[in-house]
């Protein structure tokens, strides 16, 4: 059968669990913290589930009549639930409510009423779907060891062009609401944010993080509201206090930028998924307003129009695959949806079989789809979009202690950063006397905090001074070794409005030097080897740190900063799978990756601007 | 007396028909909202708003109600509840919770007891290390610098001081598995076999060199039930829920059939 939340508790603490496919999944190393954040649309039809001694219960399993017509289920997922063959034997043999002599049965056949049977099938039930998530999560939060969230996704979208707005939802604490506010209760994200404002006045704190902006259409971080409105200081404020953190990076695509809207970054083109969520036929997503760097060129665009910025939030990673378990390692992944796309085959990083391109021909019939195959130099693959998904992403908090509430605190105070998967360390502060802060010190963070502030802070200004920053990045033991650190900069040109962005590398591997003018370091020389995987590894760092002064620093301009680090190249997901298929890769794909992770901002705000501050 | 029995039964077989086919009646176009219904409706639009619905409001959760029994009703008239993945699953699932609650919930000392010593090992306390290190980055020429160090230290009891590290210099009780997870299984290699209180280096790790002052080893331990009691019994209780599943699924099958195309290419 399909996984439970448990099993995706007992995945993330480093067992192995069961994929749909019947492979083992297992993390290289075991998380430190875990939400299981299930759709809640789904957990819905389970109304009122406290109230089980009422004769409500009986009508609980009756929403999904209402949903499993709408666009949002009409997506790849749910038809991979449908070519699910082989689980359907299994659960078709269990619904069988009486045996033959039941008089309850006899009764229905009777009537010709299906309810009589049906009906006398709703017992005295306890337990629930969104009961079971938060009973999931208490069961496995062990304050100290394993820090666990109860959550849910707000699974909205906008009512036209499907522009995908979901979020996910955690609770810090044991006491969840009654049930998940969700897309049947509004649609709007405001709502939501009104529902977790009253549920905080009752004392349950929660916050909601948007996830894949990228195929919202340009809808996430709309300059406007969810009914057309312009945006507001108060609409900034309440999107403020209940989203401190947004989602970066996960199995579909990365948010950070897109090559149209940074075309002079030389990463942007980087597990970018092009489509709008769950868009059948799959659609094209406009990037405008989709991503994260956008988002915060628009919430400094907004805030000196003198409308607040919405969009001054932290960055995390997560996973948001089906299977229960995240991969998070390009040679050990198998996608998201499950049966579809756990096989290289499905996922279109290996050419297709004869017989498989038949099986599609069916489903194609069967669901009166379009046929979903692409040639490729003269070789035949699925064409399903799951070849633009990644092995993403993971979210790192700097919390004094792993409990539900300091690292639930740390997400408040954005003192977080995103990776693609790497278990790589970073830490990143701001200040005037940074200089004076010995790199090499074993007492090096500690001064930092006194002296500084770190990441998803914001920096005033003092007398005009030059502001330094402190980047100090550490590998993942497993990993590849580092290649370089990077701030990225943007701010609003104060006198037409334009938004800027600048990217400067600061710190270089293997002694390299950053060259001024290009503010590029140069190659390492890092390589990857398509045939076998292997890398080069007599190059790239262990560590890198740095103090870097803003060369272009005007004291008078509001700006964003923050830091990517990125690691030497490796091979992608589908170059792993082509070479373990024994095929060469498919050429269109990208052969290799580099991982990165990315801070939450430091937001440098001048004194003399009107001051917006926004308490958080 | 025979010909009485039958007329007896006749009798019954008859109003039993009847109450069937006037329940019948009600049972497919009435709407009947019990009371209970009303209230948990009332308090559940209260639990989301926050405060109770006025008149109106009642108006329309009762309306909504309706209309969604309405729908749910023709729909099941249509069958439209057959061959759907969602309430296939939803029903599995009941039945699973069902089955998981025949499950006594305060099972015996004595099943307990027993139920731990099988699975002792699940309740082993791993042995934990204590422990200081100065870290040499691998940027800088960390082999050199932390021979150099630890002679410097040896020879002239130099204060040792190196560079900083990610997570810190002190560790209190890890365990193995953190040790790894921190600085990967080289340096857990070194610190298993080392002295106590006695600094000790280079050691490698894929950080860079570390010296390292064992403080403490912990030995490892079966707890006593008494300190595990409310994970064994909750450790009981799941298996035995996990049990009674695949007793009740494996009862059953054997009356079920699978057939399969013999023909269909997987």
């Amino acid at each position: 059968m399909t996984a439970t939340p448990y099993d995706a508790y007992k995945y993330a603490t480093g067992e192995a669990i069961k994929h749909p496919l019947g492979f083992d999944m297992k993390l290289r190393e075991p998380l430190d913290f875990y939400a299981v954040t299930d759709h809640g649309f789904y957990m819905g039809m389970i109304e009122n589930y406290a109230d089980t001694s009422s004769e409500m219960s009986k009508k609980e399993w009756t929403k999904p009549m209402h949903n499993i017509n709408r666009p949002e289920n009409v997506n790849v997922e749910s038809l991979g639930e449908r070519a699910d063959l082989f689980s359907s034997v299994l659960s078709q043999a269990i619904v069988q409510p009486y045996p033959y002599w039941h008089p309850k049965l006899w009764k229905a056949w009777f009537t010709n009423n299906i309810q009589v049977a049906l009906k006398s099938f709703d017992y005295d039930v306890h337990k629930s779907a969104w009961a079971d998530v938060a009973n999931a999560a208490e069961e496995f939060n062990d304050p100290g060891n394993f820090t666990t969230f109860i959550g849910y996704e707000f699974t909205t979208s906008t009512e036209v062009e499907g522009g995908n707005l979901h979020r996910n939802v955690i609770f810090n604490s044991s006491n969840a609401p009654i049930r998940p506010w969700t897309r049947i209760d509004s649609l709007n994200p405001e709502d939501l944010w009104t529902w977790m404002d009253s549920l905080r006045d009752k004392g349950v704190d929660s916050l909601a993080m948007p996830h894949n902006s990228n195929g919202s259409n340009g809808q996430m971080f709309e300059v406007e509201t969810f009914r057309g409105n312009p945006i507001s200081i108060e609409y900034a404020e309440k999107r403020m206090r209940n989203e401190p953190v947004v989602e970066m990076t996960q199995v579909k695509g990365t948010s950070d930028t897109h090559p149209l809207l940074s075309p002079d970054d030389e990463w942007a083109d980087f597990e970018i998924m092009d489509k709008r969520v769950g868009s059948r036929p799959p659609t094209y997503s406009m990037p405008q307003g989709g991503y994260v760097r956008d988002a915060y060129l628009r919430g400094l665009t907004l805030d000196w129009e003198g409308r607040g910025n919405p969009y001054k939030f932290g960055l995390i990673g997560s996973s948001d695959t089906h299977t229960g378990a995240g991969g998070f390692d390009e040679d050990n992944y198998w996608s998201k949806a499950g049966v579809l796309d756990g096989t290289d085959m499905g996922r279109g990083s290996v050419p297709l079989t004869q017989d498989r391109i038949d099986m599609l021909n069916q489903y194609a019939d069967l669901y009166n789809q379009p046929i979903s195959i692409q040639e490729i130099d003269g070789r035949t693959y699925a064409d399903v979009g799951f070849d633009q998904w990644s092995a993403s992403g993971l979210a790192v908090a700097w919390a004094e202690e792993n409990t539900r509430d300091s690292i639930f605190q740390a997400f408040k105070r954005k003192e977080t950063f995103a990776t693609t998967g790497t278990r790589m360390a970073l830490r990143f502060f701001a200040g005037f006397d940074m200089e004076s802060i010995d790199l090499d010190s074993e007492d090096m963070v500690k001064n930092a905090y006194a002296k500084g502030v770190t990441m998803g802070a914001d920096l005033f200004s003092q007398d005009n001074q030059t502001p330094q920053f402190l980047v100090w990045a550490q590998r993942d033991k497993l990993g590849a070794p580092l290649q370089r650190v990077q701030i990225i900069k943007g701010w609003v040109e104060s006198a037409s409005g334009t938004p800027k962005e600048q990217i400067y590398d600061v710190a270089c591997s293997d002694g390299l030097l950053v060259d001024p003018v290009t503010n590029r370091c140069p190659d390492n020389g890092a390589r990857v080897n398509i045939s076998d995987c292997s890398i080069s590894n007599d190059v790239g760092a262990g560590e890198l740190k740095t103090i870097w002064t803003d060369p272009d620093f005007d004291p008078t301009i509001k700006a964003f900063y923050y830091v990517r680090v990125l690691e030497n190249p490796t091979c992608r997901w589908s170059t792993w799978d082509s070479i373990k298929a024994g095929v060469t890769p498919r050429p269109d794909l990208h052969q290799t990756i580099q991982e990165r992770a990315w801070s939450s901002p430091i937001w440098y705000i001048p004194e003399s601007g009107e001051l917006n501050i926004i308490p958080l | 007396m025979n010909l009485r029995i039958l007329v007896f039964f006749v009798i019954g077989l008859l109003i039993f028909l009847l109450d069937i086919g006037f329940n019948a009646e009600q049972d497919s176009k009435d709407i009947y909202i019990s009371d209970q219904e009303l209230t948990s409706l009332l308090s559940a639009w209260q639990s989301q708003v926050g405060r109770p619905p006025s008149d109106e409001e009642i108006v329309n959760i009762i309306n909504n109600f309706v209309q969604e029994e309405i729908l749910y009703r023709e729909a099941l008239l249509l069958d439209l509840d057959q061959e759907d993945r969602i309430i296939k699953r939803r029903l599995a699932q009941k039945i699973t919770f069902l089955k998981q609650e025949t499950i006594p919930n305060d099972p015996s000392q004595e099943e307990i007891k027993k139920f731990f010593e099988k699975n002792k090992n699940n309740y082993f306390i791993p042995p934990t290390y204590s422990f200081s290190h100065h870290y040499f980055s691998k940027e800088s020429n960390a082999k050199e610098r932390a021979a150099e160090a630890f002679d410097e230290y040896q020879t002239n009891g130099a204060e040792l001081t190196g560079d900083p590290f990610f997570l810190g210099k002190n560790f209190y009780q890890n365990s193995e598995d953190e040790i790894k997870k921190n600085f990967g299984a080289l340096f857990f290699l070194a610190i298993k076999n080392l002295a106590i209180n006695e600094w000790s280096g280079p050691h490698e790790s894929v950080f860079g060199e570390h010296i390292i002052l064992l403080k403490e080893i912990t030995t490892g331990f079966y707890p006593p039930l008494e300190k595990v009691l409310l994970r064994v019994q909750q450790d009981y209780l799941s298996e035995a829920q996990e049990k009674a599943i695949a007793e009740y699924i494996n009862e059953i099958r054997s009356q079920y059939r699978v057939i399969i195309n013999p023909d269909y290419k997987f």
